[in-house]
């Protein structure tokens, strides 16, 4: 009734696992380019200026109270047109389909991991910028040595679970044409007829690796456990 | 602008309602509505088990809770529509699909909820009840739950405005949800794109800002009370 | 409790059991309960789309259900399906019949039966003219796009080998895709791309449809297995509006000289289910 060997082996196998390296590939490139954004805008919404924590906050309210799915949407067939022709017609030949779903992950996941930065951020006693302040050291240099050190401790584990939900978020690509895990797998579906054999290859994908990410988070909370003050 | 939405202003409000089945934000509020409904009484049963001192209901309902969280939601709703009718023999639309598909996802995060409500409490609660010859059932029921959910409101409230985007990926089925339906105008349109999907955007925005502002008032309400009861 | 988490999941799914209906009669089942419930595209006109001003369903393929409906004096529903869908919904029973542009195949045979052919139309590729693609060939290596979960797929990659394939979740978000430019070329039935052609209008001559078909697509409303009386009905009705004319009417109706696609004749009569010529 069921035939493991369909999608263990053959050209079915091969699509599968290409889907599950571009997912990964999508994970990692968007981790690369959120985390410094999301320090960014937490560091937006704590600045000094308001206006500046007016920009944080419009962004992070605007980003996470739309949907991922609308975000791929607007940035595959909504913004790309608004650039002007030529750079237009060099972004289209290349892999559109993916930078699309980058930018969308992007600011989508950055949104929800300044929030946690800055909640860890603002966990930390005031006395501790009080000090590095009277210490001499600027706004951002009391940032980046005394407060980012401790705030790590206590932002990594809810960082670790966006990353969880940064990697079921790629999933999503597959509305705009990314040949991700998921997008494979319904085409291993409808060339084959058999849907329980490519879902079940990626149900098992998706929780294996969400496997090593909590595992991750729970190895990171032993090692390094929060002090308390 | 103005033009799009005067022509398309209703289509996109209630879909083909009343020439054919209800869509898009009508059918995206109600699913929502509906699925978080349904998902509360799962959640809460889910929850408790995760508590309960019994280990042969812990352990294979937290199982079953970290497979839906650790799972993508696309990936539950194509089992809920491929397994769906084997599993029940009940034909269902796309709609009942996503239905379910989201009773048992939410239902996933709202046992966490639960649990991190009535843990909130602390142990004291529980053991002041049971020293009042309280039993175990009747201590959650009148003593620690009424309190954990009036802590839990703005957690609920926000997982309802995640299920509101959530049924955004009644798109993939071809259920008529209000992103299926923007996209069905933009191709209809095809001169606009970036103004339909702001639109939709913006559409997303104020009826979720609206909530989550909704959830942070509460918030603040709820911590003015008192979190154990207070002495006679 | 690592292991555990597996299990559960094995568990479910290893509860899912192919759903192949056995249903005793759907003719009578049809008929007892008063309406056929038929599944559509609604994405893809003429045959079957959302007019703009009444919302309702229109099209040659929600005619042809309309009428098999009223043969079997019951009450038509249209239910909408994205297009890998199609196939599904119809083996687990959620649709009676699918008007829904599909193709008749021998792999297809397998999974569902069809019904005489409603309609034979070319599958072809829309190129832009600026990309000086003049013939199937020279789409090796280019991306072409298509809608999810149909021939057009195997059709092209078959036709074109070297091909890379962008596949979306209707024929629309392809299309649009194409005229912003995200491909070289755009993959759909003839009858589909005439019809995307007529819509665009003045700017249709930025395009050509390329000459050469990558298949014959016939089509036909495709019918569970081992149902010979709903099938016998379904095929009656289809002769009778071929016989009476009402079948080359519904034809120039939605595809004929008046509309956009300005069809001059059909190329075809309802009146055979043979495939491969």
């Amino acid at each position: 009734m069921f035939d493991p060997s369909l999608v263990l082996s053959g050209p079915y196998r091969d699509l599968l696992v290409a889907g599950l390296l571009l997912s990964l590939e999508l994970a990692a490139i968007t981790l690369v380019f959120a985390l410094p954004l999301a320090i960014g805008v937490a560091l937006l919404r704590m600045a000094p200026a308001r206006p500046l924590r007016w920009l944080g906050a419009a962004y992070v309210e605007a980003i996470r109270n739309v949907p991922l799915l609308a975000h791929m949407l607007f940035w595959y067939f909504g913004a790309p047109e608004l650039l002007p022709e030529p750079l237009k017609r060099r972004l289209y030949e290349g892999n559109i389909e993916a930078i699309s779903a980058v930018i969308a992950l992007t600011l989508y996941t950055a949104a929800y991991m300044a929030e946690d930065i800055r909640s860890g951020m603002r966990a930390i006693p005031p006395v501790q910028m009080e000090a590095g302040r009277s210490l001499g050291l600027g706004f951002l240099a009391t940032v980046r040595l005394v407060l980012l050190p401790q705030a790590l401790r206590i932002t990594v584990p809810p960082l670790i679970s966006q990353t969880l939900n940064l990697w079921k978020n790629t999933s999503i690509a597959t509305v705009i044409g990314v040949g991700e895990l998921m997008y494979q797998a319904a085409q291993v579906e409808s060339a084959s007829f058999r849907s329980f054999e490519p879902f079940a290859f990626a149900t098992l994908s998706y929780l294996s690796v969400s496997l090593l990410i909590t595992g991750l988070a729970a190895w990171y909370q032993q090692r390094y456990p929060v002090r308390h003050f | 602008m103005r033009e799009l939405i005067d022509t398309y202003g209703v289509y996109f409000l209630v879909g083909q309602y009343p020439n054919g089945p209800l869509g898009g934000l009508a059918l995206t509020l109600l699913l929502s509505a509906l699925a978080l409904l349904l998902a509360l009484p799962l959640g809460l049963a889910l929850g408790l088990a995760r508590l309960s001192p019994w280990r042969a209901l812990r352990w294979p309902v937290s199982a079953f809770v970290f497979t839906v969280r650790a799972t993508p939601l696309l990936m539950v709703v194509f089992w809920a529509y491929f397994g769906l009718p084997a599993l029940t023999g009940y034909k269902s639309g796309q709609f009942a699909t996503m239905l379910v598909a989201l009773v048992v996802f939410d239902g996933a995060y709202l046992a966490e909820i639960v649990r991190a409500g009535v843990q909130g409490l602390g142990r004291g609660q529980m053991e002041a009840a049971r020293a009042l010859g309280l039993s175990h059932l009747q201590a959650l029921r009148s003593v620690i739950l009424p309190q954990a959910l009036r802590h839990m409101l703005p957690s609920l409230v926000n997982q309802f405005v995640s299920t509101i985007k959530e049924t955004s990926l009644g798109y993939i089925i071809g259920l008529s949800e209000v992103s299926f339906i923007a996209s069905q105008i933009n191709t209809q349109v095809f001169t606009k794109p970036a103004q339909v999907y702001l639109w939709l955007g913006f559409s997303y925005f104020v009826l979720c800002f609206a909530l989550s502002r909704f959830a942070y008032w509460m918030q603040d309400r709820g911590q003015r009370r008192p979190a154990t009861a207070t002495p006679a | 409790m690592n292991p555990r988490s597996i299990v559960p999941a094995v568990l479910v799914a290893a509860a899912l059991l192919p759903a192949f209906g056995a249903r005793a009669d759907e003719l009578a089942d049809i008929k007892s309960k008063g309406e056929i419930v038929i599944g559509v595209l609604g994405t893809d006109a003429p045959n079957s789309f959302v007019d703009p001003q009444t919302r309702d369903m229109v099209g040659y393929d929600i005619d042809l259900g309309k009428a098999i409906a009223q043969r079997l004096g019951v009450k038509p529903v249209f239910k909408q399906l994205a297009v890998a869908a199609r196939i599904p919904e119809l083996q687990q029973g959620r649709v009676d019949l699918l008007a829904a542009t599909l193709t008749h195949t021998r792999e297809r045979e397998a999974q569902v039966d069809f019904s005489l052919t409603t309609f034979v139309t070319g599958q072809k590729v829309l190129v832009k003219k600026d990309s000086g693609i003049t013939a199937l060939a020279q789409l090796a290596g280019r991306k072409v796009l298509t809608v999810k979960g149909g021939t057009q797929v195997p059709n092209i990659r078959k036709a074109v080998p070297g091909v890379e394939v962008v596949t979306f979740e209707n024929s629309q978000q392809a299309f649009l895709a194409l005229q912003q430019g995200k491909g070289a070329g755009y993959v759909n039935d003839e009858a589909s791309l005439l019809d995307d052609f007529a819509k665009l209008g003045a700017a249709s001559a930025a395009y050509r449809i390329l000459p050469e078909n990558i298949s014959v697509e016939r089509i036909a409303l495709g019918l569970r297995k081992n149902e010979p009386g709903f099938k016998a009905v379904v095929n009656d009705t289809l002769r009778a509006l071929e016989q009476s004319g009402d079948a080359q009417r519904l034809f120039l109706k939605w595809y004929g000289p008046t509309t956009r696609l300005k069809l001059e004749k059909r190329s075809f009569k309802i009146d055979s289910d043979k495939i491969d010529g």
